[in-house]
């Protein structure tokens, strides 16, 4: 609606501030109470990002090293760790689904990966560290299996994804435990992992100062650029958003909707597994709490990052947006000496309160 | 409801298919979930900090403190136990990450493991 009233001026106007000049030309042309709604709306729109960068001045003020070089380089590796998640769950939830099989998906590929390549083998007594290529592979095929049996379910049987993927999240979970029973491993930590394993993800891919920023973050830019281009440039990307917003309709118009939904779905559980891969060799014990609620975490990012459970409505640079304001706050809450049980009961206002300014955005848009 | 103000309110979608509820009540679930989460944290920020409890594993007991982020864990007295002596506090139960009191900082609630060495 603001781009009918922009004049010609401002539509000649390019770069970043486009939007918010034509924002501005269409605020002046309202009066009295409809500006008053306009500016409600505004504030509640962004009230999740209002707060949040008041807590952030908040926390740095009261704490100033969490400003410092060490905990921003911090802050960004740990998005980039929970980045891919968030890529894959944000897949599903444009298709109006979810997945909360996600974090057991991550956990298990975490195990699988650290069983194969550590140099103490318990699980499989008397193998020695596996090619990572192969390793890889395996990890991708196990998150695309997990993926293929969600996607099948909801798009064959017409199942609520929270039914499908709750019933998977456990069957995980007891099969990263079992899995973590086998051999003589008797459910310990798996920890002595490989040099190559540890080095591939976590090894230094830079230094500033005397700072290292980890490689995963590199990994996590090229998932987010190979994700941008199938959502915007493939007919796959294409037909997911015609899906989200009406299945009927894209049925209608020759999208393959059973399909669609299953590729998405095996995307997505590609996307956890290299979670637990990474997650594997970041923290470098690994045990059957791996990945435990990572799910509700990518959600929650998803969800402040504009990315809607109407359906059909996101973008990765939302997503991105998403996992980084969470990391940031989440980080914050820690130099605060949040008690770490609290941060349960804020993430769930997180989400309870981002799923509300979402309604509202669908609500009043209309 | 009062949904007088607002009749045109179209049917919500995806996973939100079947909400009956109001822009108003929207605004107050908004208002109050973000009061909420603020009062959670000034209140919680304005404790001690995070706990970090000992499991002497079999050991004397040794009191747990209350230590804020980024600070280090004063060192407790060594536990005893009879037939073993005392190998130093890790902080993972396999007793592969040993705990340095100098260097290292809490950044969260900790608890740290007691390694016996049988006599």
């Amino acid at each position: 609606m603001a781009e009918q009233t922009t004049t010609p001026n401002s539509t000649i106007k390019k770069g970043p501030f486009r939007k918010i000049r034509a924002e501005i030309d269409h605020f002046n042309t309202l009066t009295g109470k409809d500006r008053q709604r306009y500016i409600t709306d505004m504030l509640f729109n962004n009230a999740m990002y209002i707060i949040i960068v008041l807590a952030i001045i908040f926390i740095a003020i009261r704490v100033p090293s969490f400003v410092s070089l060490s905990s921003i380089v911090n802050i960004i590796s740990l998005t980039a760790s929970r980045l891919p998640i968030a890529l894959g769950v944000a897949g599903c939830i444009v298709l109006a689904g979810t997945d909360i099989s996600a974090g057991r998906a991550v956990g298990l590929a975490a195990c699988i990966a650290g069983s194969l390549l550590t140099t103490a083998n318990k699980i499989f007594p008397g193998m020695g560290v596996q090619p990572l290529p192969l390793v890889i592979l395996i990890v991708i095929a196990v998150g695309a299996l997990i993926g293929f049996v969600n996607g099948f379910c909801m798009a064959k049987f017409k199942l609520h994804p929270y039914i499908v993927t709750l019933s998977t999240q456990l069957i995980l979970y007891g099969t990263i435990l079992l899995y973590l029973k086998m051999g003589e491993n008797n459910g310990q930590t798996l920890s002595s992992l490989s040099e190559g394993y540890r080095n591939l993800v976590a090894g230094t891919l830079f230094t500033i100062g005397t700072v290292a920023v980890p490689r995963y973050v590199l990994y996590a830019i090229i998932l987010a650029a190979i994700m941008w281009v199938i959502w915007n440039k493939t007919t796959l990307g294409k037909n997911m958003f015609a899906v989200g917003s009406n299945e009927e309709a894209a049925n209608v118009s020759g999208v393959n909707v059973m399909r669609t939904i299953i590729l998405v779905f095996v995307m997505a559980g590609i996307m956890y597994s290299i979670t637990g891969f990474f997650e594997g060799a970041r923290i470098a014990s690994i045990n059957g709490n791996t990945g435990f609620n990572y799910e509700a975490d990518a959600i929650a990012a998803c969800v402040i990052g504009g990315v809607s459970f109407v359906g059909g409505i996101g973008k990765i640079s939302g997503i991105i947006t998403g996992v980084l304001l969470l990391q940031i706050i989440f980080t914050g809450l820690n130099f605060l000496s949040v008690d770490q049980n609290i941060l349960y009961i804020i993430k769930g206002l997180v989400i309870l309160v981002a799923c509300a300014i979402d309604m509202r955005k669908y609500l009043v848009r209309k | 409801m009062p949904e007088e103000h607002r009749p045109e309110q179209p049917e919500l979608r995806g996973l939100y298919r079947h909400v009956k509820i109001s822009v108003r009540t929207l605004d107050i679930i908004i208002v109050a979930g973000i009061a909420a989460m603020v009062l959670l944290v000034l209140w919680s920020a304005s404790g001690g900090g995070y706990a970090v409890r000992f499991d002497a594993r079999g050991g004397s007991d040794v009191p747990a403190q209350s230590v804020r982020y980024g600070e280090a864990v004063a060192e407790p007295a060594p536990p005893e136990r009879n037939g073993y002596s005392f190998g130093g506090w890790f902080a993972d139960e396999a007793y592969s990450i040993p705990w340095d009191f100098q260097s290292n900082r809490v950044e969260g609630d900790t608890t740290l493991y007691a390694y016996w060495i049988p006599d």
